[in-house]
């Protein structure tokens, strides 16, 4: 627990009542606040936040963006989109009251003086509503614009708190195109905020069953003896949509599937999948043990990528029976784009707990069914009674189902009824939604609420996500180049991906999981 | 206007509850998925206990799959009775995919059959599952040790008790025989758990943890029927702030000392209305109010100087009723700690 947090929990009436670090009132200010993160994302989440009485009631929201707009018109917007959004049903008394800590800020990224007058305003909002001269600023902005808005922050003093108050930045991914821009995006984001101050989000984290990961794991003393290369064949993890870029053509063409997903979400899977337990739950005890992981991951040389990652593009087919145009027909995108939308990776993390463990991982679009899991694969029971004289059984899997259906499975082997000895594979089942009727929050509402509590535990520090693209950039590098560079394979929209996927797997006599 | 009434199900034989179950599940149309991650035994004196908990529990396993275990007992009965049905309350799931069933196995237990208590509810526990009882009628002696070992947590509502004291002392001697730590889940603790958060927050910032020590009166206005629940809500400040109670000057006035010896004074009205309806403290020029708002499921929290318009804000309140207090009781879990606390500050009162 960071040093905000636990003041927070200074308060001897919270004893008993709240497991969590406490939010602090603080202004939120919005940097691109017209887009589609807030009206989708962020504004519900805060909505849902307040209807549960999670937010502090002194919890004011600065949009800051360009549209000329007033404060009502603002808010009528937010209105309309977070009744269309919202988890659960708007309620007009809590909107009406929540809606009155909503205001709008209008100014160009790069006009100082707009920095000036929100500096102004959120003193007025500190004597106003009460929040104290702590400040969080959220970058929903295009990733283009962080520069100017770091810089102008810095400039207006808004990256230093006052005695007493802290100053934070959330910062949206993309976290830079490759380990070159990542650094220098930490170096402009250092240069106003410290490394403290920053909360790089990674929403996947923010999901319910990603941080029952780590419980699964630490909290339950049958697993941890057999996480290891001894008694685990392999590990696959999914993340497969059903969508397509939709209207993120021009934004998908400058970053493909490997860039989208795999240098952020997946890995972040894979280090909580992967790491040692760490010594406590302090926010760097988890995060280092998390960067370890991504250190040991077995780099590539150009020449081996071919063999080990597989890259593929969607063609035109169907996806729940409804006929979907193909990748390079898609808006904004180029006719020819060598852009992958999806991914399928051979990773081996070389230290003593995964010594030749593959783990692979694949991500795709267009693929016929939405669906993320981490599936562990049990090495099979030896060779002796009861697989002896037949075909050997099936693996032990167990099945961490990210979304939907947010729960885990285990499959073994049990005796079918009858006289003759028939072995066949059973599934225990636990599901969220059938144990636990209350629905998970949003990830972005435990996310902010971490935010303002000063717990970066679900957030990515600056090494982890360098040393991520210090990982993904020989694949990139590799694709990038002019000769022999590894093929883009296709696979028809409403497939598992392209047939050289299956064989990366086949090579090691394994295959994909069936979802 | 049709009324709802709750069958508690098809009658079954003692011996024969588990085959008929499976006879429930195998008989039963269309998919379904039997849940439970409890043991939610209920029990009851009350005439037509049967039906109301049997609706109660329709409601209670939309949240919380469980197998439900509810006992009728007519101790005072002439004639030994038992009786038992099966049933089972389904729901869709969250996502919309499935039907999710939770099993409920009802009895009625009429004269010395009372005593079989313990040894029915062993017999259809569900096995690995941690064990609710929610007591709905008073402690009385003698407490069968045997039951309350096997006890994760006691549900049971103060607010109803005549004798706090006499059912407090019952229930710790439960405690004691069962040699294991029962969690005690009183409701009417439960209730005051959203008034009690919206009167926390507003000291979560440190720099207003002075007001603790500053704060000079207060005053609770509670529904009729609710002073021990009120009087709970003043526990519950106490042991948290380090008040020790000096005199209790009439039933609604309570003098109090701080840490540092300064008397404050709690005014508590009793008015028509809900459970707690308001809160008020004062500390110097300011005063933190918590009340319930016109609309009725929520609460208006305000902080400022005394007299001025203050900035207001909603919060959820929570609802009096029994099925959201166990559903909010099985949601948050954990040790209540906190609640023996301010029980011991004001049992004397109770």
């Amino acid at each position: 627990m960071s040093k905000d947090a636990a003041i927070s929990q200074s308060n001897p009436l919270r004893i008993g009542l709240s497991t969590r670090a406490v939010p602090q009132p603080c202004a939120l200010v919005i940097f691109g606040a017209t887009g589609d993160l807030a009206h989708r994302k962020l504004i519900p989440a805060l909505y849902n936040l307040a209807a549960a009485g999670e937010l502090p009631p002194a919890v004011t929201v600065t949009g800051f963006a360009r549209r000329p707009k007033k404060d009502d018109g603002f808010r009528d917007e937010l209105a309309e989109t977070t009744k269309q959004f919202s988890r659960q049903p708007v309620r007009d008394e809590i909107w009406k009251t929540f809606a009155q800590s909503l205001f709008y800020h209008q100014s160009e990224f790069d006009d100082q003086e707009g920095y000036q007058s929100v500096a102004k305003w959120l003193e007025q909002v500190d004597k106003e509503r009460g929040t104290r001269g702590n400040r969080l600023f959220y970058f929903a902005a295009a990733p283009e614009q962080f520069e100017p808005i770091l810089k102008n922050l810095k400039e207006a003093g808004l990256n230093k708190p006052k005695e007493g108050s802290w100053a934070r930045v959330i910062i949206e991914k993309p976290f830079g195109r490759d380990l070159a821009s990542a650094r220098e995006l930490n170096r402009v984001v250092r240069d106003a905020f410290s490394e403290d101050q920053t909360y790089r989000i990674d929403h996947f984290l923010g999901k319910e069953t990603a941080q029952n990961i780590l419980v699964l794991r630490f909290a339950n003393a049958i697993f941890e003896p057999i996480w290891n290369a001894r008694y685990i064949d392999h590990v696959q993890i999914t993340a497969a949509e059903t969508l397509g870029v939709e209207a993120r053509g021009g934004y998908y063409e400058t970053a493909g599937a490997l860039r989208d997903m795999v240098q952020n979400h997946m890995l972040q899977l894979l280090c909580l999948v992967a790491m040692e337990p760490p010594t406590d739950l302090g926010a760097d005890s988890i995060r280092d043990e998390k960067v370890k992981v991504v250190r040991s991951l077995r780099r590539y040389a150009p020449q081996q990528v071919g063999k080990y990652v597989v890259r593929g593009q969607y063609t035109a087919g169907a996806v729940g029976g409804k006929p979907v145009v193909g990748y390079r027909e898609e808006e904004k995108v180029n006719p020819n784009s060598e852009t992958e939308t999806y991914v399928a990776l051979r990773l081996l993390v070389d230290n003593w707990r995964w010594s030749d463990v593959p783990i692979y991982v694949r991500v795709g679009k267009r693929l016929p069914k939405s669906a993320t899991e981490i599936s562990v694969h049990f090495k099979r029971a030896p060779m002796v009674l009861f697989n002896r004289d037949s075909t050997s059984l099936d693996q032990n899997v167990l099945v961490i189902r990210i979304q939907p259906d947010e729960g885990i499975s285990l499959r073994m082997m049990a005796k079918i009824p009858g006289t003759s000895l028939r072995i066949e594979p059973v599934k225990m089942d636990f599901h969220y939604g059938t144990s636990f009727g209350k629905a998970s929050p949003e990830a972005y509402e435990r996310l902010l609420l971490d935010a303002m509590s000063g717990d970066p535990t679900l957030f990515a520090r600056r090494d982890e996500v360098e040393e991520a693209w210090a990982f993904v950039d020989p694949i990139e590098h590799a694709w990038s180049q002019k000769e022999n560079a590894p093929p883009l394979c296709f696979y028809p929209a409403g497939s598992w991906g392209p047939e050289e996927a299956d064989e990366l797997l086949a090579c090691d006599g394994r295959t994909w999981r069936r979802l | 206007m049709p009324v709802e009434t709750y069958s508690v199900g098809l009658p079954v034989e003692i011996g024969q509850i588990d085959r008929e179950l499976k006879r429930l599940w195998a008989e039963g149309e269309g998919a379904m998925t039997r849940a439970s991650h409890i043991n939610l035994a209920v029990y009851s004196e009350e005439p037509g206990s049967l039906a109301r908990n049997t609706e109660i529990l329709s409601q209670i396993t939309e949240n919380h799959a469980c197998r439900a275990i509810v006992i009728a007992a007519d101790p005072s009965a002439e004639r030994d009775r038992v009786e038992a049905w099966i049933s089972a309350h389904c729901h869709i799931s969250g996502t919309g995919a499935k039907r999710v069933c939770s099993e409920q196995i009802s009895f009625l237990l009429e004269g010395a059959s009372v005593k079989l208590l313990p040894s029915i509810v062993f017999s259809q526990l569900d096995s690995d599952l941690p064990l609710y009882l929610w007591w709905q009628s008073d402690f009385a002696e003698p407490m069968d040790p045997q039951l309350w070992a096997w006890i994760d947590r006691l549900i049971y509502d103060s607010q109803r008790w005549r004798d706090f004291d006499g059912q407090m002392r019952l229930v710790e001697k439960a405690q004691r025989e069962a040699k294991q730590r029962i969690v005690l889940c009183d409701l009417n603790w439960t209730r005051l758990v959203h008034f009690r958060l919206a009167f926390a927050q507003f000291f979560d910032h440190p720099a207003s943890h002075h007001h603790f020590h500053e704060i000079e009166s207060g005053s609770v206005v509670f529904g009729h029927g609710y002073r021990s629940t009120a009087l709970l809500f003043v526990g519950w400040l106490a042991a948290q702030l380090g008040w020790e109670i000096s005199q209790a000057l009439a039933p609604e006035t309570i003098d109090l000392k701080n840490r540092e010896g300064k008397t404050l004074r709690i005014d508590l009205q009793e008015r028509e209305g809900s459970a707690i309806t308001w809160f008020m403290a004062h500390s110097g020029a300011l005063e933190f109010c918590v009340k319930m708002a016109g609309c009725g499921d929520l609460l208006e929290v305000c902080r400022g100087a005394r007299g001025e318009n203050h900035t207001h804000q909603l919060l959820p309140s929570g609802e009096n009723d029994p099925v959201k207090l166990v559903t909010e009781e099985l949601m948050r879990g954990g040790p209540h700690q906190v609640y023996v606390n301010a029980i011991e500050k004001v049992r004397s009162l109770l």
